[in-house]
């Protein structure tokens, strides 16, 4: 079984990857060269393997919250979710490495490492 | 806002020994992050480049990438020894790197703005052939307070 950290890596990395995609089109308006086969293919590829070594329930989990915000991570700080920007409760403040998602507006929560 | 002032001292090297992409890469993400962030941002830029190099010609690179790993927007400059491929779309090799990472949400849009204005000053750069003028981080961050002056004056 996977521990909860690296699949948090992963995680991230699906999160970055899918921000890149969401870019492309702003990036192509600055003046950069989109390459729109092979370039997005790669991209694509690497996100369907990324999505496959995440264990289901987080990879669903983080599908359906992208499909609803967009962004489906959000970082906690000062004790809310940046997400909603709703308090967490405070047993959800100890900052561990486990998996945990807003009660309230569901996405994947995350603490800088810093 | 103006460039000049998103850039350090400490994030310009103008003497990276590094000889290939992944290397310059590296050295210019490690100026930021170190660690597991430095990492995921690596990662994220090497995809970047996948979907198409961010070598816009004449010799200047500006790769960039939102990631979660930061939290404002950060900058960090690179000048190689020697030119390096790049993939750039002229083919040409790369000498200088501005690096920028964005945090995925960044309100007023400062990520496309200054990658905007990046890609206008280097455009300057290039034009006046003064990639290899500067000699120290200081004189580097001295000329594109200069060039961005300019730039303003004509809008
Ligand atoms: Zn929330």
């Amino acid at each position: 079984m996977k521990k909860e950290i690296d699949i948090m890596r992963l995680l991230k990395r699906l999160f970055d990857l899918d921000n890149l995609i969401a870019d492309k089109e702003a990036d192509k308006k600055i003046g950069f060269k989109i390459d729109e086969e092979v370039g997005l293919l790669s991209l694509k590829r690497e996100r369907a393997n990324l999505l496959k070594e995440i264990p289901k329930e987080y990879a669903d989990t983080y599908e359906r919250v992208k499909k609803r915000y967009t962004l489906a991570l959000a970082e906690v700080k000062n004790g809310f979710c940046f997400g909603c920007f709703q308090q967490l409760p405070t047993e959800m403040l100890v900052r561990s490495n486990e998996i945990v998602t807003c009660p309230n507006c569901g996405r994947i929560l995350f603490w800088r490492e810093e | 806002m103006n460039l000049a002032s998103l850039l350090s001292r400490e994030r310009i090297n103008l003497e990276l020994k590094s000889t290939k992409k992944e290397e310059v890469l590296r050295d210019l993400v490690y100026m930021i992050k170190s660690k597991t962030d430095a990492e995921l941002i690596y990662n994220t830029l090497l995809k970047r480049e996948e979907l198409g190099s961010t070598g816009i010609g004449k010799g200047i690179a500006i790769p960039h990438c939102r990631s979660l790993a930061v939290s404002k927007l950060e900058i960090a400059v690179g000048r190689t020894l020697k030119p390096i491929n790049f993939n750039a779309i002229d083919k040409k090799p790369v000498s200088l790197f501005f690096l920028i990472i964005a945090p995925p949400q960044d309100p007023g849009n400062q990520y496309l703005i200054t990658l905007g204005k990046i890609v206008q000053i280097c455009r300057e750069l290039s034009k006046g052939n003064l990639i290899n003028k500067p000699q120290t981080p200081d004189e580097f961050i001295a000329l594109i307070n200069e060039i961005e002056k300019k730039l303003t004056k004509k809008r």
